[in-house]
């Protein structure tokens, strides 16, 4: 059984629908990468399984539970969410950040506990923040600051790891570390669910994407096999190709001045 | 030579560690206790009559010290001065904790009390007493309190329906507009009024003078229960800050920890103002004064701090108001800002 298995979700805000019918499933120990153009609705299809975005319709089970049954506090132990633009607070330390991911282990007023503690301080570890625990959030680069947040998801020890876009503001440097620290996390047996629209980088870390079009999922499957010329012509209006060596890297080659012919051409 | 400043590598300024976080943040709560003792031992001697500290002590602890100090001392201390002190210290409380509250929750420097338009609904509370009906003085606690909360439970209705309910910027605004409708009575009121104004103006620029218990018996409670609230939204108020997506996939809704922290917040500083009139000064500048001094925002230091700050700075600010000039007793309001203000744009330069 998938930990999380999104059938046909629908999300309407206002009097936009968002999605109009999206899956999504993942297992223990995969890397799952959603995928798609700029509102084709990957992160409000994120956020919906997270429990953060009410649906209109379909279903989102954790475990097989439905959603609507858990409640908020022990969702936070079933899943970690990374949202895409976290607040970073000034006069906050790395390590009380990370304490803070102890929260839904906490009844209210309890103290923070050496296993508590503890747990904080692995997750520093591995998410490779230790080293400026004690210096405050906003003097930290784009690439640190985004590993402390995955630093606060593993803090709440939760099995599903979800994030929305952790790579779009970081280099090439800081991308390829949250690239192996993503990986990392999925071979360890984390159930991973990636956001990211760099579609070179979800074919070198997914194991499966899953592609969002105008708020439906399009395709679902292993990267090579989904993201071929076809597909990215017609969802992205591009004339492009991906190239994968036996070596974990990846390229996309694309015909960049060819694309707004190819859209004009579709649209048209 | 010249090389040696170019070889560290870049950023090697930021990575050094920070000094340990805790010593710092001990020594303030050190500093702030000494004061606050301090504060409290001359409140209780000083004023228009001079108390001895031996007196005051067998004042309030004859049982354990064996002494019995004259008895117009000890109706001086425990009917007076006792009743006044205590004022202080819970007034100077509340306010330092309602504006960390509202400063955690609205995520916003400048929030305090007038911002959700509680000062404004208390003051208005209390001038229908004054000018209105002043022979039913002793009402104006509880009409300063209940208009206050009316203000606070007005913005909140008005900010938590429709669009974007519970908005930061929608509370703000809708607090700005309420309190603005209450601002507005209070002056058509003194204008209709003049010649009950003074006193109304005596109330608006805060004064401790008490008649004994009997008002802070009343206000105890309410306050009591903020006070409670706010212990329990400390950590909520962590999470907030790290922002709302994702204080909720921590399983904490960020409405629900705004509301509680703008609720136990309206209740302080209503009970304040019913207490000492307007002091909002308090509100604003405690917390922040907090932050720069233990050089953090973790709320678990900055409220209960704010209440040890804020009550000492009134104590202090009290007890200066009625010694300068004794016999005349000059408000206590003023007093404090001229007092507070120093302290906090010294640390403002250092800090910035």
């Amino acid at each position: 059984m998938a930990v999380l298995e999104v059938v046909g979700a629908q999300v309407r805000i206002g009097d936009k629908q968002i999605l109009h019918g999206a899956d999504l499933s993942v297992d223990p120990g995969r890397l799952v990468a959603v995928v798609g153009p700029n509102g084709a609705g990957k992160s409000t299809l994120a956020r919906a399984a997270a429990g953060l975005q009410r649906l209109s319709g379909g279903s989102v089970r954790w475990n097989g539970e439905d959603l609507g049954r858990i409640r908020a506090r022990r969702l936070a132990m079933m899943r970690a969410y990374i949202p895409q633009r976290p607040r970073v607070p000034e006069g906050i330390v790395v390590r009380e950040a990370v304490l803070i991911g102890r929260s839904p282990h906490l009844r209210p007023l309890e103290r923070l506990g050496l296993g508590d503690r503890r747990a904080a301080e692995q997750a520093m570890e591995r998410a490779g923040v230790l080293a400026f625990a004690d210096r405050e959030l906003v003097t930290l680069s784009g690439g640190e600051l985004q590993r402390v947040q995955i630093a606060i998801g593993l803090a709440q020890e939760a099995p599903v790891l979800m994030a929305d876009e952790p790579t779009s503001a970081l280099d090439l440097g800081a991308t390829s570390a949250m690239a192996t620290l993503l990986r990392g996390l999925a071979d360890d047996g984390l159930a991973v669910v990636l956001v990211v629209h760099d579609l070179a980088l979800a074919a070198a870390v997914a194991d499966e994407v899953v592609v969002i079009s105008e708020g439906r999922s399009v395709a679902c499957g292993p990267p090579a096999e989904v993201l071929v010329p076809a597909m990215l012509e017609e969802v992205w209006h591009v004339a492009a190709e991906l190239e994968t060596d036996g070596l974990g890297r990846t390229a996309l080659h694309v015909r960049w001045l060819d694309a707004m012919a190819a859209r004009s051409g579709v649209d048209g | 030579m010249s090389f040696a400043a170019t070889e560290r590598p870049v950023g090697a300024g930021l990575h050094a560690p920070a000094p340990r976080v805790s010593a710092r943040r001990i020594a303030v709560v050190a500093v702030l206790s000494i004061a606050l003792l301090a504060a409290v031992a001359a409140s209780l001697a000083l004023g228009s009559v001079k108390v001895p500290l031996n007196s005051v002590l067998d004042s309030l602890c004859g049982w354990l010290t064996g002494h019995h100090p004259p008895p117009i001392d000890r109706e001086i201390i425990l009917q007076l001065r006792l009743p006044r002190t205590l004022t202080a210290l819970v007034v100077g409380a509340a306010l330092g904790v309602a504006g960390a509250l509202l400063q955690g929750s609205l995520g916003n420097p400048l929030a305090s009390p007038d911002v959700i338009g509680v000062t404004g609904g208390a003051a208005f509370g209390a001038m229908v007493v004054i000018l209105l009906s002043p022979a039913s003085v002793a009402l104006l606690p509880l009409s300063a309190l209940a208009f206050g909360l009316l203000a606070a439970a007005l913005v909140a209705m008005l900010s938590w329906t429709g669009r974007n309910a519970g908005g930061v910027g929608r509370l703000i605004l809708s607090g700005i507009a309420v309190g603005s409708i209450f601002t507005a009575g209070t002056s058509m009121l003194m204008a209709v009024y003049p010649s009950r104004a003074p006193s109304a103006v005596m109330w608006l620029a805060g004064s401790l003078q008490t008649e004994g218990w009997g008002t802070i018996r009343n206000v105890a409670p309410y306050l009591g229960g903020g006070f409670l609230l706010a212990i329990g939204l400390m950590r909520p108020l962590n999470r907030l800050a790290l922002g709302d997506e994702v204080a909720a996939s921590l399983g904490t809704s960020p409405r629900v920890v705004r509301l509680a922290a703008i609720g136990a917040a309206a209740i302080l500083a209503s009970g304040s103002a019913a207490l000492a009139g307007l002091l909002g000064f308090l509100g604003i500048v405690v917390p922040h004064t907090v932050r720069l001094l233990g050089g953090t925002s973790n709320n678990t230091f900055v409220v209960p701090v704010s209440a040890l700050a804020g009550a000492t700075l009134l104590t202090i600010g009290d007890v200066v108001a009625r010694t300068v000039k004794a016999p005349l007793e000059l408000p206590v309001g003023p007093m404090m800002v001229a007092i507070g203000v120093p302290l906090f744009l010294w640390l403002l330069r250092k800090a910035v």
